[in-house]
């Protein structure tokens, strides 16, 4: 006879309630574990697409996505000719909000070399890859861009040509590829009124020198100009047979700059920008199971509590212990596993909805299912005591 | 033979000038089909003389012999006895207020004890239903408690009673919580019981109007009982 069933279905009204707020519970568990999936996706996303031999970057920093990093573009002549290189190619990487159509968007540009350079879109899901030296763009479905868009950034116009899934930056926003000419232009642009301002202070200070007259610095002042041909990291591939560590360190140790393999790279994000991110995400996970917990043990607690009348007349009567048990937990573990269902089945149904990628893996679902079990077990524990303690001469209406 | 032989219990709660004698100096026999009252007024230990005879309260000294097994022998529980097992196989208790299983309907109420002692399918279930009709409540077999009236509350308690054949059964004010009518019609119930089923039947009661036909009657007394038959 399955008396917590005959019970809960006396009391189906609050066991539903209590499943559906408990489940609720275990879909946000189960959404920050695809969350956490998700970030570690994206975070590595661009690196894994990008994969060349080596990434070098300025010298002591982590760059290019963990870290700022810049360094002349023709420094990747050097590279070129450092032994064992087969290729070296500059790349360029950052954020920018702008306006596309009636909205402001967040996404990333890389510039790479399109004449056969590293860093750009491995695979294209629609159209092609940037095959002019200017205003073409290959975008990320996810900014809503189809082939043949015209997207104004800056003082020029792209024109949309492919479309790439591949890859989204470092913060699950959508990548956009340009060249590399393109992308230093989009990124050190500046408004006409500022490069004049600027030209006229620039002038005015060499004038002040003395050594110069002032038509001298007025004609002196363009080639003064910040450098635009700024580049965040130098792609490398190998020569076949190359040894990898040999050729890192002899860039490092002659060209005075950093090297990373792409699984160096990968360690840099794991343990630097995803570092905390993990520990945020554990740390929410393991205060929801905790309510999770208590919300199930105190509700199995009154659920006890309720029938503890009814549980005194059984022990009277000559129930076994086993059975007193077997109706606590039995309710304790449906009310459990009838939540994680729900949470279950309501992520696998919505986690498209959800702006960040959310990746599910059935392994995070069956450690939280063995934790959410265990939590009901240990939620039980609380009723188990009260039910056990109490004294069958309750039913005769004494102790 | 006897079902229930009780000597010389005595039942002491705490010690030195906190001590409080419940129970003195009980003797008690009851046989097959014997219908017995014990009256007494609030505080004369009554329910500490039902708590020790259904083996839930250990007494502090005396001898209990159940169905011919001796329970509680001087002052402890005898070896080897499982207590559980002689309330679930031989004893059958009928409450003031029903003590019904309220998530329970009436049929399974009854099937509640048949269950613990490994009785299912089509027998343990028609056994259900023989009692229900004996109690003339077939008609309420699948209502919850809650449906019922008290009368028919207190004869689903009856028929859980019943259900694995007791020995004994020991019922605290089963009327109390019934009018007079429904009061004098389950002490009917329970002498058609005793005579039928051959069940011993001590009832525990103060209700003095409701032991007519009672075989023997009992007065408990500052714990002691008077083995005056009153009747």
């Amino acid at each position: 006879m399955d008396l917590a069933i005959y019970d809960l279905k006396l009391h189906k009204g609050r066991f539903i309630a209590t499943i559906i707020g408990v489940g609720l519970l275990f879909t946000i568990v189960l959404a920050m574990n695809g969350l956490y999936r998700g970030n570690i996706y994206e975070g590595l996303a661009v690196i894994n697409a990008t994969n060349p031999d080596l990434w070098v970057v300025e010298r002591f920093r982590g760059g290019p996505f963990n870290e700022q990093s810049t360094m002349p573009e023709y420094y990747h002549y050097s590279v070129k000719a450092v032994p064992g290189v087969e290729q070296a190619s500059p790349f360029i990487y950052y954020t920018v909000e702008r306006q596309t159509g009636d909205q402001s968007r967040h996404f990333s540009i890389i510039g790479y070399d399109i004449f056969g350079g590293l860093g750009g879109p491995q695979k294209i899901h629609a159209g092609r890859g940037i095959q002019q030296a200017h205003y073409e763009m290959v975008a990320h479905p996810k900014l809503g861009m189809r082939l043949g868009d015209k997207v104004p950034l800056g003082l020029h116009t792209y024109t949309v040509v492919g479309l790439t899934k591949e890859a989204v930056d470092t913060n699950g926003d959508p990548l956009v590829y340009l060249s590399l000419p393109d992308a230093q232009e989009v990124l050190y642009l500046k408004d006409n009124e500022e490069l004049r301002n600027q030209r006229t202070r620039l002038t005015r200070s060499l004038a002040l020198q003395g050594s110069l007259t002032s038509p001298a610095a007025e004609r002196l002042a363009p080639a003064l100009q910040p450098d635009t041909h700024i580049i965040n990291a130098i792609l490398v591939r190998l020569k076949p047979g190359a040894n990898r560590a040999e050729v890192a360190r002899h860039i490092e140790d002659w060209l005075y700059f950093s090297s990373y393999t792409t699984g160096e790279e990968t360690q840099l994000m794991l343990k630097g920008r995803l570092a905390g991110m993990t520990k945020q995400l554990l740390l929410f996970r393991t205060l929801l199971m905790i309510i999770s917990v208590v919300i199930v043990s105190l509700v199995i607690y009154t659920f006890t509590m309720e029938k503890i009348r009814s549980i005194a007349v059984m022990k009277l009567i000559g129930a076994p212990n086993l059975v007193i048990v077997r109706l606590v937990m039995e309710q304790s573990m449906l009310l459990t596993v009838s939540a994680f269902l729900f949470g279950l089945i309501l992520i696998h149904n919505t986690y498209h909805l959800f702006p960040k990628t959310i990746l599910l893996a059935s392994g995070d679902d069956l450690i939280t299912f063995i934790v959410a079990v265990l939590g009901g077990i240990l939620a039980s524990i609380l009723g188990l005591w009260q039910a056990l303690k109490t004294q069958p001469a309750m039913a005769l209406g004494g102790q | 033979m006897e079902v229930l032989r009780i000597e010389g219990l005595s039942k002491i709660f705490g010690s030195g000038r906190l001590e409080v004698r419940a129970l003195e100096d009980i003797h008690l026999s009851v046989s097959p089909g014997d219908l017995v009252a014990l009256l007494g007024p609030s505080g004369s230990g009554k329910t500490t003389m039902l708590l020790c005879t259904s083996l839930i309260l250990e007494p502090t000294q005396g001898q209990i012999t159940f169905d011919g097994e001796t329970i509680f022998k001087k002052n402890g529980w005898a070896g080897g006895v499982d207590i559980r097992r002689i309330r679930r196989e031989k004893m059958g208790f009928i409450f003031q207020s029903h003590n019904l299983i309220p998530f329970l309907s009436a049929r399974q109420n009854v099937l509640f004890p048949l269950s613990l002692v490994g009785a299912k399918g089509e027998a343990a279930q028609n056994r259900v239903m023989e009692l229900l009709d004996y109690m003339e409540i077939r008609d309420r077999a699948d209502y919850l408690p809650a449906l019922l009236s008290g009368g028919e509350r207190q004869r689903v308690a009856i028929a859980r009673a019943l259900a694995n054949n007791p020995k004994l059964i020991l019922a605290d004010e089963p009327t109390a919580s019934l009018d007079t009518v429904r009061g004098r019609k389950v002490m009917e119930l329970l002498k058609k019981i005793a005579k039928e089923n051959q069940s011993a039947v001590i009832v525990v009661t103060h209700d003095v109007r409701m032991i007519e036909g009672f075989d023997r009657v009992y007065q408990l007394k500052d714990g002691r009982l008077n083995q005056e038959d009153l009747v």
